[in-house]
């Protein structure tokens, strides 16, 4: 007698269900994700404080850059522009390393004017930084 | 006449080099994406040369032009401000607040939630900027 083993099947996986998943993880990633390319720059520290602290007594060896509503920096009086500034603050660094750069920005002045001079003050190499906030009294 | 139906061919081996694409393309968005809830305004932040990496975490407080904000993509008024982060601040103690304020808008908008973020408790508030000039 001839017992003859039936053929089994080929067992087949559909990859078309997978390659539609696929698609749509894709198309979510690629509608949600933004493509920005962003940085920071610390506003307040858990150990210090930085930004908009009210006004307080100056201590010696510091520099004051006011912005105005403008936006143009002052320094001692003189209007300068962002590559100025640091070149400023690099000659007072040299000077007295640890100086106190304080700025003091009008209310009106953009948020841009305020970054620029944080930016010269960080290639300049300053280390204390604060920005003011003068507040109206009570 | 009759017409015989070509036979259907098997499914082609080329179909594996286009998952292995979609494969790609689908790491290649995880990776360098970044995926922060968008404010409902359009937010530019200023330029800055200076600025470090931007660790993830923490909630984003989006400032428009004009001085609307947004909490981590919701719209939210002054006085909410304040309760969300102290909810916020209640589960997370050290909480980063990022402040992603349009480079136009004007410092009597962005300064005073520093103020704020520092009185409530936050203890780690960072400003957003940009390295790339896009005019």
């Amino acid at each position: 007698m001839n017992l003859k083993r039936q053929a089994q099947p080929r067992a087949l996986i559909s990859l078309v269900p997978m390659i539609d998943v696929m698609l749509i993880l894709l198309v979510f990633f690629m509608v949600t994700s933004t493509y920005l390319n962003l940085d920071m720059i610390p506003a307040l520290r858990p150990d210090t404080d930085s930004v908009a602290t009210t006004v307080s007594a100056q201590p010696e060896g510091s520099i004051m850059i006011r912005i105005g509503a403008d936006g143009h920096a002052v320094l001692r009086g003189r209007q300068l522009g962002a590559d100025a500034v640091t070149d400023h603050l690099t000659t007072e660094i040299a000077r007295e390393p640890l100086i106190q750069v304080l700025i003091l920005p009008s209310g009106a002045a953009p948020m841009q004017a305020l970054i620029s001079v944080m930016d010269s003050a960080a290639l300049a190499g300053v280390q204390r930084l604060r920005v003011l906030r003068l507040e109206a009294s009570q | 006449m009759k017409l015989s139906r070509p036979p259907r061919a098997a499914q082609s081996e080329t179909i594996i080099a286009l998952i292995d694409v979609v494969f790609f393309l689908l790491v290649f968005f995880m990776l360098i994406g970044r995926m922060d809830a968008t404010a409902p305004f359009e937010v530019r932040p200023p330029m800055a040369q200076s600025g470090r990496d931007m660790p993830a975490g923490g909630v984003t407080l989006a400032v428009a032009a004009d001085g609307s904000l947004a909490l981590d993509g919701d719209e939210v008024s002054t006085q909410d401000l304040a309760t969300a982060l102290t909810s916020q601040l209640a589960q997370q103690p050290d909480l980063r607040l990022r402040i992603n304020a349009h480079r136009a808008t004007e410092l009597r908008h962005v300064l005073p939630y520093v103020t704020q973020a520092e009185q409530l408790g936050v203890r780690d508030v960072v400003l957003v900027v940009t390295p790339e000039r896009d005019e």
